[in-house]
């Protein structure tokens, strides 16, 4: 496979002009080149050009200069009680969402693996959930939650329950995100983990079976560690995703009810657009930029991801 | 699993039907949102607000699908979304396949190849809210605002990555060999990329693609920011501009939410191989 020490023979010496030695003996970084120029215009530049922001007063009209303000800014990141809700909720949203899906994902893809493995056609519609427009999903929970005609009440009135505002309950809304995106993405884990079922060695749990090892036994000494690089990537892309859920409360809540499903992505919108101040939203973003780099980095490196 | 075989069959018999349940109910929970969304979206309002509700769309119509297809800018949303998905993805697969390649056989001086894997995979882990901030200043001030190459520059950012990832991973599947073979027959390695391992790899690169297009078609909040009016507004963003403040258009963003669904859902059967490696970022083989 790879040769990183050799890399690949060169190419023998051969009649052409100039040009296309040059182009030859240099292709390593001529293949590389678009990639790292575009992601370099798209995204180095832009982090920079948001710290610049983030120290400024930038006012909606575009023909006043921007005033610069030092840390003002990130000063207030710290006196703002919004931004404190805001990072509560995408805390408690991440924590507890991803929890549901992996639970439900990994128990699922155990009960179901020897089931479903060949049912490949059945494996492709459990999957659709993720694959679909998040707004597509959120405009479909929408119609189930509605208060009065929507179908969940239709089922809390016939099993003679109280019925509920859902997306609109102050103490339901949260909860009523959580279950769309977990309608939508344990799927994902489920996918990744019957992946990984896949791949486990046979041989261990042989010599297990024969030691009179119990199901749960092997389940925690073998299945688990055996699971471990999968289980990682699964969560960690998870919790990216995440940590960005924008659409879903865009849709269902607005943030709402009394600011109880505001997460920060929701919140630097609000702050750029709607009270018209980028220079703030810009250290938001910076924060949660470092944020992510912080946990995706710790998790890759640890994982060796980038191997 | 070993153990399995140990068990009596009276267990065995109750974890098939533990199974069996468990995979109806699935199947039952995932369809029943997509099922719903398409039943609305044949029912006229009042059958909509019908309480208890219609499982069956007793007087079935396509008035919303005129509403929002003929009478509302809906096919032109759709337009825009096919055509900046379709830019983002020739962009992006056409890049990403040479990066991948590249980083897939070539050696690098000073751990580079490790180290820019890791910078482009760390791009992709960068939440869009984060970069909208500078994007929208960017736009504004080249006057770039409302068009939908502002919308394939940004969607390029997100999906560069993920397509150089995807293919990296699909050529270190491929043997070596043939493209050396190539070379000692007096091929460039440039010639040997092009006619040797492109070909083999094409099953990745229609997937790459597929993935490309799908993360497109999805995406809302940079087009929320980008875009103003119809002329580069996508399909999620007019569905959303129906659901406002003072009254929300339940059948018409029924049928325009369903008619987003559909090719999905196509994509999805086409791609079924590929899904587990396309949504680890190839980190996953399935």
């Amino acid at each position: 496979m790879l040769r990183p020490d050799k890399g690949m023979p060169a190419a023998s010496p051969r009649p052409g002009g100039v040009l296309e030695h040059w182009t030859e003996r240099h292709l390593r970084y001529l293949m590389l080149a678009p990639t790292m120029i575009v992601l370099l215009a798209l995204t180095i530049f832009p982090s920079f050009y948001m710290f610049y922001a983030a120290v400024h007063r930038i006012s909606p009209n575009p023909d006043l200069p921007w005033e610069f303000v030092g840390s003002g800014n990130f000063a207030r990141l710290l006196t703002d009680a919004q931004f404190h809700v805001a990072l509560r909720n995408t805390a408690v949203f991440t924590i507890v969402a991803v929890t549901f899906e992996f639970l439900l994902g990994l128990g699922l893809a155990l009960l179901l693996d020897r089931f479903i493995r060949r049912l490949t056609f059945l494996k492709t519609v459990l999957m659709i959930p993720m694959m679909l427009p998040p707004i597509a999903v959120a405009i479909t929970w929408k119609i189930i939650y509605e208060p009065q005609f929507g179908v969940l009440n239709e089922i809390m009135f016939r099993l003679g329950l109280p019925l509920q505002a859902w997306a609109g309950d102050v103490n339901l809304a949260m909860f009523s995100i959580i279950v769309a995106d977990v309608w939508q993405w344990t799927p994902f884990i489920f996918l990744l983990m019957l992946a990984g079922l896949a791949s486990l060695p046979i041989e261990p749990y042989e010599a297990a079976a024969l030691d009179g090892a119990s199901s749960w036994r092997q389940f925690w000494d073998l299945t688990l560690p055996f699971l471990k690089p999968v289980i990682a990537i699964a969560v960690l892309l998870r919790v990216m995703d995440a940590l960005r859920l924008f659409d879903l409360v865009f849709i269902l809540t607005g943030g709402g009810p009394a600011d109880r499903t505001k997460v920060l992505s929701l919140y630097i919108y609000q702050v750029a657009y709607r009270f018209a101040d980028p220079g703030y939203a810009a250290a938001i973003s910076l924060f949660v930029l470092f944020v992510t780099i912080v946990l995706s980095t710790w998790f890759m490196k640890r994982m060796r991801l980038a191997e | 699993m070993a153990t399995i075989r140990t068990r009596s069959r009276g267990s065995e018999m109750l974890l098939h039907l533990t199974a069996y349940l468990t995979i109806l109910v699935a199947l039952i929970l995932t369809l029943f949102p997509v099922y719903w969304i398409a039943v609305n979206s044949f029912k006229y309002d009042i059958d909509i607000f019908a309480v208890p509700p219609e499982w069956l769309p007793r007087n079935p119509t396509l008035k919303h699908y005129h509403e929002a297809f003929v009478q509302r800018p809906f096919l032109r949303y759709a337009l825009n979304s096919l055509l900046v998905a379709v830019g983002t993805t020739i962009i992006s697969v056409g890049f990403g396949t040479m990066a991948g390649y590249a980083l897939a056989r070539f050696s690098y001086p000073w751990q580079w190849r490790k180290q820019i894997s890791f910078w482009i995979l760390s791009t992709r882990m960068m939440p869009p809210i984060v970069s909208i901030i500078p994007l929208y200043l960017f736009f504004n001030s080249f006057d770039m605002l409302n068009t939908k190459s502002a919308l394939i520059i940004a969607y390029t950012a997100f999906n560069l990555p993920f397509a150089t990832w995807m293919m990296k991973s699909y050529f270190q599947d491929l043997p070596v060999e043939l493209e050396e073979a190539a070379i000692v027959d007096g091929d460039t390695q440039w010639g040997a990329f092009l006619h040797v391992a492109l070909p083999l790899a094409r099953p990745g690169l229609a997937a790459t693609a597929i993935f490309c297009l799908i993360i497109s078609w999805n995406e809302f909040l940079l087009s929320l920011i980008i875009t103003l009016t119809e002329q580069s507004q996508t399909l999620p963003i007019g569905i959303a501009g129906r659901v406002t403040q003072y009254k929300t258009y339940w059948g018409e963003i029924s049928a325009a939410g369903f008619m987003a669904c559909v090719p999905i859902v196509i994509f999805a059967f086409i791609v079924q191989k590929h899904l587990v490696r396309g949504l680890s970022l190839g980190a996953v083989k399935g």
